[in-house]
């Protein structure tokens, strides 16, 4: 194992010697160089579409950005005789390099505060016309910029060598491994799982305990810093760089690179830059229509190689049995996880085992206006620590409003919600799920692409303690404590009884599966206090059997509950205490038997009605 | 004075043309939530063929066929072309159930029609003459061109009459019906295929004769549509997607900062406002200046 990766290391290293030994220019220093810059480029691109699932058609800016740093900077006035440009510091390479970066980086900060706010073609247009107005500067500000006209730079000389020519393979080949490195270790972290998370459903996410605002933004720099680096080095490839190359065709060039290789691969990075390069080169025939054969390509790629050139290649290779079939994978790596959850012996839940003496959730005259209509009405409601109480209601009685409110996603009109009688009113919902308030979704909110087992993972989020810089650098720490968290979301899918489906897609589960990957994801956040929102409806009444007996063994962890539920009979079987609203207002609370021999109650479901209703005896109308 | 109001009929002018294009942005994401992003290199193709039917590209003069000739041929080009790009690029995607495929997808028919014009017929600048003259009108000692005002003209009937027959006709309140909940407006028995494919239809027939209508104040080139068509995408964000009205003052607030920045502070940095107002609303009303924020159940 250990020999197959000083192999793969040193065929990476291979084209490091391509300048000792080869002096065609037109080859290394013309295509391959270039091929090399721009992988760079298609790697940060694929941060932000890949990851984050946020089209940008504006990353020629960025690009733009660390080109003109560098170039600016860098420039010696004797090159450029007739410039109108006045300001040429020429500052060493390396620290007008880095210059480039750290503005790309600011650029990328101010990029992503839109992207919290839109999403999809939305946003695409603003990183259209975030690029263009950088273009327009470029092209414009002829004093700093030199306009059109461009800017001529010397080659660079590092360490005493000069990287001209062929060398310059040895500028900007280490920086492509370095990114590539970052990326492939990003992807396999939580921080990658996070950016997914945040694609697939950014309210899931933060009930997971993710700071989207932190992780949208901090990938939008990632991601600009390292196409300020590949424009930096781009800088050097012809030594001349002018305005009109970073204009809105490079950006769709970059993005057709991307989707040609495969999203989320940093092997199809490089390989659909090639593509886009070589591709007109070999063929010169179509070097004029290579835009047109481009948009069909990119146009065949969406509908019938969804994973790109890379896909592709994967399933050539298992063909020919140079890879493992995913379904003999998968099986290993189930087969180790069991070993792996029957050995480890920790405490899954562990903050619950001791009992809190505090309520577990106290509303205090709650009410949520949306414009005229009144959701929730005063609502004052408390939930003793360890409790299942159920909340039932007609429809449109305000119980997901309620649930809503006190995960944080709707700012109540007024009134109070306070968990272990820590006040909740001002914090976010990634907040409230850090402090132990863990919910699921009436409409499922899976992340669908992901597998179950990282579903869960996702869920487990706060707990990992590695730092992006760690994570960047694939520490061994890092690795090891991903692999504890695998153990430890196998044994949740064990308590929910999906172990068996751990690595298929979410979206493949059946339905009641689904509903229990849900339980099992918020279970993961170690919550002490758990809202579920209508878990059981769609299920069939084996399902709902297996429910309730899931919902008391979650109670004897000692998790507080709060129940939503149509299913009348489970929520008398299961709940302690049964509050019942109607029209956003409480009707009638206690024991599952006073409840439902409530006369309100009836009237609330059934009409109000001349029908005799007993006043004592169980079975009551609505059992 | 004189030249405020200049600048005012050719910024409005310049605003109806993206008003028209964003027109079709609203359309196409009224009926299926999908946005036609090779609407702007559309409209070049309408550009095109109104050259080719109208002028002679020798001498640069009209050529005798009559301008409505080279109307109605637009219309039937572009209509055509609309319909390709539904079933080409938007259903394709739809119906892989991939979020965001009918972005990449629109824009690579934009980038095939775009490039497959400059190779197979021109990449060169072309003259298209106003069917009223390229002389400029006097009114209160403004320099009008006639274009203009035959831009705004056409513009306001386009606008009215797509409105009208989306409240009166059958097709278009079975438009309104599809765009305000599609499986409803299907159990009613309205083919929603139909109405999403007529609706594509409409957009690039109109972007189409957007492409004509501009022409005598730009040049025709296979390049004419790009950033045309980004620019009146902003428009339509900047108004609000969903609001029909809200096209109009998008694209009147676009074209109105375009030629007061223009005259006032730098024809290269004509588009840098209406970018920054962009951004801004982006971030501050992401649902645009008339665009209703729809609250999330889940």
């Amino acid at each position: 194992m250990n020999r197959k990766k000083i192999i793969y290391a040193l065929l990476l290293l291979l084209p490091m010697l391509l300048p000792l030994f080869v002096d065609n220019q037109y080859y290394v220093h013309g295509i391959l160089c270039r091929i090399l810059i721009y992988s760079i480029l298609v790697a940060s691109l694929d941060l932000v579409v890949g990851y984050l699932g946020d089209i940008s058609i504006g990353h020629a800016g960025l690009f733009a950005i660390g080109a003109y740093s560098v170039a600016i900077l860098t420039a010696n006035p004797k090159m450029n005789m007739e410039a109108t440009m006045t300001f040429m510091p020429q500052i060493p390479f390396l620290a007008a390099l880095a210059i480039g970066v750290l503005l790309a980086a600011l650029t990328g900060f101010v990029l992503g505060f839109p992207s919290l706010r839109s999403s999809g073609p939305y946003l695409a247009v603003t990183t259209i016309a975030c690029g263009m107005i950088i273009f327009t500067f470029i092209s414009e500000q002829e004093l700093l910029t030199n306009g059109t006209k461009g800017i001529n730079l010397s080659v660079v000389t590092l360490l005493g060598v000069q990287l001209g020519g062929n060398k310059l393979v040895w500028l900007v080949y280490p920086p492509l491994l370095a990114v590539m490195w970052i990326m492939r270790n990003i992807g396999r972290s939580y921080w990658g799982r996070a950016f997914e998370a945040i694609k697939y459903s950014p309210i899931a996410a933060e009930a997971c305990g993710i700071w989207r605002t932190y992780f949208k933004i901090s990938a939008f720099v990632i991601s600009a810093a390292i196409a300020g680096l590949a424009g930096g080095l781009f800088a050097q490839l012809d030594q001349y760089i002018a305005a009109s190359t970073f204009n809105l065709d490079f950006s769709i060039l970059a993005l057709i690179a991307l989707i040609f290789g495969g999203l989320r691969s940093t092997l199809g990075n490089v390989i659909g830059m090639s593509l886009v390069v070589l591709l007109p080169d070999w063929f010169t025939w179509f070097k004029d229509f290579r835009l047109l054969v481009f948009g069909i390509l990119l146009l065949l790629t969406l509908f019938f190689l969804p994973q790109g050139v890379v896909g592709l290649l994967k399933s050539v290779w298992q063909k020919l049995g140079f890879h493992k079939h995913d379904h003999v994978d998968i099986q290993e790596r189930t087969l180790n996880l069991e070993k792996l959850s029957e050995k480890d012996s920790s405490v899954l839940f562990a903050a619950n085992t001791k009992v809190q003496k505090l309520d577990a959730l106290e509303l205090d005259l709650v009410r949520m206006q949306f414009g005229g209509l009144v959701a929730v009405n005063n609502l004052s409601l408390k939930i003793k620590s360890g409790m299942i109480m159920g909340l039932m209601g007609p429809n449109g009685s305000g119980k997901s409003t309620t649930v809503n409110i006190i995960t944080g996603l709707y700012p109540q009109t007024s009134g109070s919600v306070r968990v272990f009688g820590q006040e909740m009113n001002a914090l976010k919902p990634f907040e409230r799920a850090r402090l132990g308030v863990a919910r699921t979704f009436q409409n499922l909110q899976l992340f669908h692409d992901m597998t179950v087992l990282d579903n869960v993972m996702v869920g487990l989020h706060m707990s990992f303690k590695a730092n992006l810089v760690e994570v960047m650098l694939g520490l061994p720490a890092v690795w090891h404590e991903e692999h504890e968290m695998q153990v430890k979301a196998y044994r949740l899918l064990k308590f929910v009884g999906l172990e068996k489906s751990a690595f298929e897609k979410a979206k493949n589960l059946a339905y009641g599966q689904a509903r229990r990957l849900e339980i099992a994801r918020a279970l993961a956040l170690n919550p002490s206090f758990l809202l579920l929102d209508e878990p059981a409806a769609g299920l069939t009444s084996g399902e709902i059997e297996e429910f309730n007996h899931m919902i008391r063994k979650v109670k004897q962890q000692g998790i507080s509950v709060l129940l939503i539920e149509h299913h009348m009979d489970m929520l008398m079987e299961v709940s302690e205490e049964i509050t019942v609203l109607d029209f956003g207002k409480k009707i009638s609370e206690g024991t599952p038997d006073q409840v439902q021999n409530d006369p309100k109650v009836i009237s609330a479901y059934l009409g109000t009605s001349d029908v005799a209703v007993k006043p004592s005896g169980s079975g009551g109308v609505l059992a | 004075m004189a030249e405020v109001l200049q600048l005012l009929i050719s910024g409005v002018a310049q605003g109806m043309i993206y008003a028209l294009i964003a027109f079709g942005y609203n359309m196409t994401f009224s009926t299926s939530k999908t946005i036609n992003f090779s609407l702007g290199n559309l409209l070049m193709t309408g550009g095109v063929v109104g050259l080719l039917v109208y002028m002679n590209t020798k001498t640069g003069e009209p050529n005798g066929n009559s301008f409505f000739v080279a109307l109605v041929a637009v219309v039937i080009v572009c209509s055509v072309l609309g319909a390709l790009v539904y079933k080409v690029a938007v259903e394709p995607s739809v119906k892989r159930g991939s979020d965001f495929a009918w972005v990449l997808a629109t824009l690579a028919f934009g980038i095939i029609v775009k490039n497959a014009v400059e190779q197979l017929w021109s990449t060169d600048d072309f003259r298209f003459s106003s069917p009223l003259g390229s002389e400029p009108l006097r009114i209160a000692g403004a320099g009008i061109f006639p274009q203009e005002i035959l831009i705004i003209i056409v513009s306001i009937l386009i606008v009215t009459a797509v409105e009208l027959f989306r409240r009166k006709s059958i097709l278009g309140k079975a438009i309104q019906a599809v765009s305000e909940d599609k499986m409803t407006a299907g159990l009613m028995g309205i083919n929603q295929n139909f109405v999403i494919l007529f609706s594509f239809m409409l957009s690039t027939a109109i972007a189409g004769v957007a492409g004509v209508l501009i022409a005598p104040l730009t040049f025709v080139s296979a390049t004419m549509g790009t950033v045309l068509g980004v620019k009146a995408y902003g428009a339509a964000i900047i108004g609000g997607l969903e609001s029909g009205f809200g096209m109009l003052a998008g694209g009147l607030l676009l074209g109105l900062s375009e030629s007061l920045t223009a005259r006032y502070i730098s024809t290269g940095y004509k588009d840098t406002p209406g970018f920054v107002i962009l951004i801004l609303i982006i971030l501050f009303k992401p649902s645009g200046l008339f665009g209703k924020k729809a609250i999330k159940k889940v």
